[in-house]
């Protein structure tokens, strides 16, 4: 029963494999939320920036020339923290896009080749010769096996109708 | 007195020559001359292809039109070289053409009486105002205008007929309208498996093609600094796309067969166990 489900396996993981890279945007924009404390620092920066431009445009220059300077310069300090700020958000954003996608892609690789390592000398699933000739030599590849399909044939074919399946989907 | 032909109505002598009643009569008649030719005329162009092909017929059922093929004041009650067509001869009267061929024109004595001017010269009975006179000092004249006036009289006839046939069959088309609801509703199954078809080419079809083409603009560029033609690039790339939707075709179709022989073998099995 687990030969006969071999091919299933490696369906199941091949479309979580993919399924999962289609999440990725998703994770890494959670974990970056979970991991950033400094969100509503951003938040009161931007609000009281706001403010003080609601005041500045109130102030009249010519009445109250000192109050008007100083208000604009607050804003000006206030509106270069507030880059500085979102500068670093962005690199800590995309360094963590980064490191999601390559712990995704070592995940995936360990995967795959883990699969090829169990299934090696095995086919995932066996079907008489005569189906699949001319090319059962190519299908059968690493097994050797007549009429079987190798673990890399059914890698690459469940990889491609998993990324067209959920390509559709999405 | 006798009135001369001339038809001008501005001397002094021919306006003694009529009674007021005949003067008033004349300019009734005239009134209802000056737009009998247009009248004529649409009506004419529009049943002519029926004037033609049906002959004269003579069942008239709007009277009172008067043709003067020739326009002029000499209509009112002296004589003119032409009657009009909707003129109904009186069959038996003292007509100075009663000898001439067809003559009378038959059916429409009794129909175009619809103004009788008695006032007019005796003798010629079921005439329009004025036109009585007319036809009585009608000078001799041939049969063509008298065949120019059954002529007009059978279009006319046609177009009534034609009016009262369109009238029916708007009639019967409005009685008939019951029956659109099969087309409604396969019109709307037209429009709706048109609309569907359009969301699905657009979402699907559309959607793959222009993310393709993206993903090959920096290869592109590439290839273009590094000195190969844009012509090749292209040529290479179809061929390369091609090849990649050929080798996706038959991934799914390797797949499809793999999966649904181990579905056959798991159902297969389960069916034997069974009794």
């Amino acid at each position: 029963m687990a030969a006969g489900c071999a091919w299933f396996l490696v369906l199941g993981s091949v479309f979580l494999c993919n399924l999962f890279k289609t999440l990725l945007p998703t994770i890494s924009s959670f974990l970056l939320k979970v991991l950033q404390k400094d969100a509503e620092q951003e938040r009161d920066m931007r609000a009281e920036i706001q403010e003080m431009k609601k005041e500045h445009n109130s102030v009249s220059m010519m009445d109250e020339f000192a109050r008007y300077a100083r208000l604009e310069r607050k804003i000006n300090k206030m509106t270069d923290k507030l880059k500085t700020h979102v500068k670093s958000r962005t690199a800590q954003q995309a360094k963590m896009k980064w490191m999601v996608n390559i712990g995704f892609y070592i995940l995936q690789a360990a995967l795959m080749i883990s699969l090829i390592w169990k299934y090696y000398a095995d086919p995932v699933t066996v079907v008489p010769s005569k189906w699949i000739a001319p090319l059962e030599q190519l299908v059968a590849f690493p097994s050797g096996v007549a009429g079987g399909v190798g673990i890399t044939c059914w890698l690459v074919v469940c990889n491609k109708v998993a990324s067209i399946g959920l390509h559709t989907i999405s | 007195m006798q009135c001369p032909d001339d038809t001008s109505l501005n001397t002094p002598e021919e306006r003694t020559c009529l009674s007021s009643a005949q003067r008033r009569a004349e300019i009734r008649r005239r009134k209802l001359l000056m737009n009998s030719e247009d009248r004529m005329n649409r009506i004419v162009g529009f049943t002519k292809a029926e004037a033609e092909n049906n002959g004269s017929s003579r069942s008239v059922t709007a009277p009172v039109f008067h043709l003067d093929l020739d326009r002029s004041d000499s209509w009112s009650t002296y004589p003119s070289p032409r009657l009009s067509p909707f003129l109904p001869e009186a069959v038996g009267s003292s007509h100075p053409h009663s000898d001439l061929p067809g003559y009378p024109l038959p059916d429409t004595s009794e129909v175009l009486c619809g103004g009788v001017d008695k006032d007019v010269t005796p003798g010629v009975r079921q005439r329009p105002r004025g036109e009585a006179q007319l036809a009585a000092d009608e000078p001799s004249h041939s049969g063509s205008p008298r065949r120019g006036l059954q002529k007009y009289l059978s279009r006319f006839d046609d177009a009534m007929k034609l009016r009262g046939q369109l009238a029916n069959e708007k009639q019967a088309q409005e009685a008939a309208s019951s029956d659109p609801d099969e087309l409604d509703s396969f019109r709307l199954f037209r429009l709706v498996g048109s609309v569907l078809l359009a969301i699905f080419v657009r979402v699907f079809v559309c959607k793959y093609l222009v993310e393709k083409k993206m993903q090959t603009t920096v290869l592109t560029a590439a290839l273009l600094l590094s000195g190969i033609p844009a012509e090749v690039i292209n040529r290479s790339m179809d061929t390369y796309k091609k090849m990649g939707d050929v080798f996706a075709d038959l991934c799914v179709y390797f797949f499809t067969f793999i999966l649904s022989h181990e579905i056959l073998l798991l159902v297969g099995p389960e069916e034997a166990e069974t009794p």
